[in-house]
C-alpha cells in the first residue's frame, strides 16, 4: 500500500505498528473467502468497463438494426430493444459508465469529506468546525433527490450535473466519520510530539493525521461507489442521468415503459448487471471493513 | 420551566440550519432554476409584457431582497400562488402531503418494526446460520436497485404477465377497501428496500448492547430469551434506533417518495415538487424546501426529548 508510506519516516510515530495494520488487514481479507471472491467479481466487471472504454467491445450499442425486440439469438445474446438496438452490446458499455460514475463521485466525494472533515476535527471548536459542521447539517436537511435534481437540472447542459450534485451529498458521511477520529489522533501522543519539535499544522494535519484515516476512507469510498451507481439509475429514471451515452440506468428507464407489454430483456439483463456489481462491491466492501477496522463487532 | 427554556434554545439554534437550507436552496432556483417568463407569455410577446410578466414573478427585484421575501413567507407561513396552476401553495401541500403520508406511512412502520425484529433475531443467534441467512438476505436487499423492485412489483403483482391483483397506476382512499387495493404494491416495494438497511443498522446497535457485562450478568441469572431481548437489550438500545427513525422523518413528510409517486403515477408531495423544480414553480418549491428545514430542526428537539424520556441519565443541556 503506497498510501502508507508518508508515515514510515515520521520521528515518533511506530512505524512497525502501522506497517503492520495494513499487512494484517491484507492477509486477514486474503482469507476471506467471500470477500476475495466479490473482488474477483468487482474486477471482472472492471475488465468489463476497461474494454469498453478502449473500444474493444460494446461499440455498437447505438448501432440500429431492422431486427427490433428481437429474441436471444446468435447475434444478439441478450435480444434487441425497441429500436433494434443490441442489449447485449447496450449492457456491456453501460458497465463502462457505471464505473465511470462511481469512480468520479467517490474519489472526489472521499477528497473534500477527508480535507474538509480533517480540518473541522483539528480545529474542533474553532469557528473553521463550527463552519463545516453548519455546512453538514444544511446539505443533510435538503430532501436528497430533490437537491440532485436542482443541481442536475442548473448543470444541464454538462454531463457532470449529476456527478456534481452526487459529491455535494455524499462527502458529508466521509467528512463526519474523519472528523471525529482526527478529533481522537490529535490528542495522541505522536501528534503532541510532533508538535513540540514545531511541525507546522498542516504538515501535522497531511503527514501524521490524515494517513492514519486512510482505512476508514478506503472503506467509505467504497461505500460511496455503491450508491452513486444506485443513484445514477433512478437519477437516469427521472431524466436527470446520463445523456449521450448508455447507461444501466437508461436501459431500465426504457424498460419502465415496455414490460407492460411485454418486453422483458431490457428489464432482466440491465437489472441482472447492475445487481451482480453492486452485490459484488457489498460484499467486497465489508470484507474490507472487516480487515481494516478490528474494533467493529461482527 | 426547565425543559420550555430549552426547547426554545434548541428552536434559536436552528435558525443558522434553517438560514442555510433555504439560502442555498433558493440560490440554486434563482439562478439556475428554470425561468418562467416565457412559459407564461403567448407568442410573439412585446417587450412590455415580458417586463409585465417578469415583474409579476418577482424576477425584477434584486435577489436580497428576494430571499427577505422568503423568509417572511417562511415565518408568516404563506407561500402565495403556484406560478404553474394558480392555486394557493398552502392548498397545494394541504393535498398533496395527507396522500404522500398514507402511501409511505405503513412501508415506513413495517420495514422499522421488522427491521428490529429481524435484527434482534440475527444478533440472538449471532454467528449461527440464522444470523448468516439474515444478514445475507440485508446484503442481497440492499444490492438491489429501488427501481428495479418497483418494476419488479408491478409486474408480479400488477400485470397480466403476474398475480394481476392490484391497479397499476393511480391512488385512491376515500373508502378503506380503496386505500388498502393502491397502497399495497408501493409498501411491499418500500418494505423490501428498507427492511436491508434497517437490519443491518439495527443489527450492529443489538450486537453492541449484547457484549456488554450487564447483558451477561442477566444472562448468567438465567433471564427468560425474550425478557432479556426486550428490557436489557432492546430498551439499553432505544438511541440510536430513536434517531435513526426520527432523522428519517422530516424526510418522508415532505419529500414523500418521488420514485414511487412518480412510477405509480401518484399525486403526493415528492412528485408535485419534482414537477415544481423541472418547470421552475418557485412558490412550491421555496414552501417545501423551508419547511423541510423547519421539521427538521423540530426534529432535534423533539429527538433529545425522547433521548430523555427512554433515558433517565440524559440531561437537557
Amino acid at each position: 500500500m503506497s498510501s502508507a508510506s508518508p508515515v514510515a519516516d515520521v520521528a515518533t510515530a511506530p512505524t512497525e505498528g502501522r506497517r503492520s495494520l495494513w499487512s494484517k488487514a491484507l492477509y486477514k481479507f486474503t482469507r476471506d473467502r467471500l470477500g476475495m471472491g466479490a473482488l474477483a467479481v468487482v474486477l471482472l466487471y472492471g475488465v468489463i468497463a476497461a474494454g469498453a472504454a478502449a473500444g474493444l467491445w460494446g461499440q455498437d450499442w447505438a448501432a440500429l438494426s431492422d431486427a427490433t425486440w428481437a429474441a436471444a439469438s446468435a447475434d444478439h445474446w441478450f435480444g434487441t430493444n425497441r429500436i433494434g438496438q443490441d442489449i447485449f452490446a447496450r449492457a456491456l458499455y453501460s458497465t463502462r459508465t457505471a464505473f465511470e460514475v462511481g469512480f468520479v463521485v467517490a474519489i472526489a466525494s472521499t477528497i473534500v469529506g477527508a480535507l474538509l472533515g480533517a480540518a473541522a476535527g483539528f480545529f474542533s471548536g474553532s469557528w473553521i468546525d463550527e463552519i463545516v459542521l453548519w455546512l453538514m447539517g444544511v446539505l443533510d436537511s435538503i430532501p436528497f433527490y430533490l437537491f440532485v435534481a436542482a443541481i442536475a437540472y442548473a448543470m444541464k447542459g454538462s454531463p457532470f450535473g449529476m456527478h456534481v450534485a452526487m459529491v455535494a451529498t455524499f462527502w458529508t458521511i466521509t467528512g463526519r466519520l474523519v472528523r471525529g477520529e482526527v478529533i481522537k489522533l490529535k490528542g495522541q501522543e505522536f501528534v503532541e510530539a510532533a508538535r513540540a519539535i514545531g511541525v507546522p499544522r498542516l504538515v501535522i494535519i497531511g503527514r501524521h493525521i490524515l494517513p492514519n484515516t486512510f482505512h476508514i476512507l478506503l472503506v467509505q469510498a467504497t461505500i460511496v461507489f455503491v450508491a452513486a451507481i444506485k443513484s445514477e439509475v433512478i437519477l437516469s429514471f427521472l431524466g436527470l442521468g446520463v445523456k449521450d451515452s448508455v447507461s444501466w440506468g437508461l436501459m431500465i428507464a426504457e424498460a419502465a415503459n415496455e414490460v407492460q407489454n411485454g418486453h422483458f430483456n431490457n428489464f432482466i439483463w440491465a437489472s441482472v448487471f447492475l445487481f451482480g456489481l453492486v452485490m459484488a462491491f457489498n460484499l467486497f466492501s465489508d470484507a474490507l471493513q472487516d480487515a481494516l477496522d478490528p474494533r467493529q463487532v461482527a | 420551566m426547565e425543559l420550555l427554556q430549552y426547547a426554545l434554545r434548541k428552536l434559536l439554534a436552528g435558525i443558522p440550519l434553517v438560514l442555510g437550507v433555504t439560502f442555498i436552496s433558493f440560490l440554486l432556483m434563482v439562478y439556475f432554476g428554470p425561468d418562467q417568463t416565457y412559459e407564461l407569455l403567448g407568442k410573439n410577446p412585446t417587450p412590455e409584457q415580458i417586463e409585465q410578466v417578469r415583474k409579476e414573478l418577482g424576477y425584477d427585484k434584486p435577489f436580497a431582497a428576494r430571499y427577505g421575501d422568503y423568509l417572511r413567507e417562511i415565518v408568516t407561513l404563506d407561500f402565495g400562488y403556484s406560478n404553474k396552476t394558480g392555486q394557493r401553495v398552502s392548498d397545494v401541500l394541504a393535498r398533496t402531503v395527507p396522500i404522500s403520508l398514507a402511501l409511505v406511512a405503513p412501508g415506513f412502520v413495517l420495514g422499522n418494526m421488522l427491521g428490529i425484529a429481524l435484527a434482534l433475531l440475527a444478533a440472538y443467534h449471532r454467528g449461527g446460520w440464522v444470523d448468516k441467512l439474515i444478514m445475507g438476505g440485508a446484503v442481497f436487499g440492499m444490492s438491489i436497485s429501488f427501481l428495479i423492485v418497483v418494476i419488479a412489483c408491478q409486474i408480479i403483482f400488477c400485470s397480466s404477465y403476474g398475480l394481476d391483483l392490484f391497479p397499476v397506476r393511480g391512488w385512491r382512499m376515500d373508502t378503506l377497501g380503496d386505500y388498502a387495493r393502491y397502497v399495497t404494491v408501493p409498501t411491499i416495494a418500500t418494505v423490501f428496500v428498507a427492511l436491508g438497511y434497517n437490519t443491518r443498522f439495527y443489527r450492529a446497535v443489538i450486537v453492541e448492547e449484547m457484549t456488554r457485562d450487564h447483558v451477561r450478568t442477566a444472562m448468567a441469572y438465567g433471564t427468560p430469551p425474550a425478557r432479556l431481548l426486550y428490557r436489557n437489550i432492546l430498551k439499553n438500545s432505544l438511541i440510536p434506533i430513536i434517531t435513526r427513525i426520527m432523522f428519517s422523518i422530516p424526510l418522508v413528510v415532505i419529500s414523500g417518495s418521488l420514485i414511487i409517486e412518480s412510477y405509480f403515477g401518484i399525486p403526493g408531495v415528492g412528485k408535485v415538487t419534482f414537477d415544481a423544480i423541472t418547470s421552475g414553480d418557485q412558490p412550491v418549491l421555496k414552501a417545501v424546501v423551508g419547511l423541510t428545514a423547519v421539521l427538521f430542526v423540530l426534529t432535534l428537539l423533539v429527538t433529545d426529548i425522547l433521548y430523555r424520556a427512554v433515558d433517565p441519565r440524559v440531561t437537557l443541556k
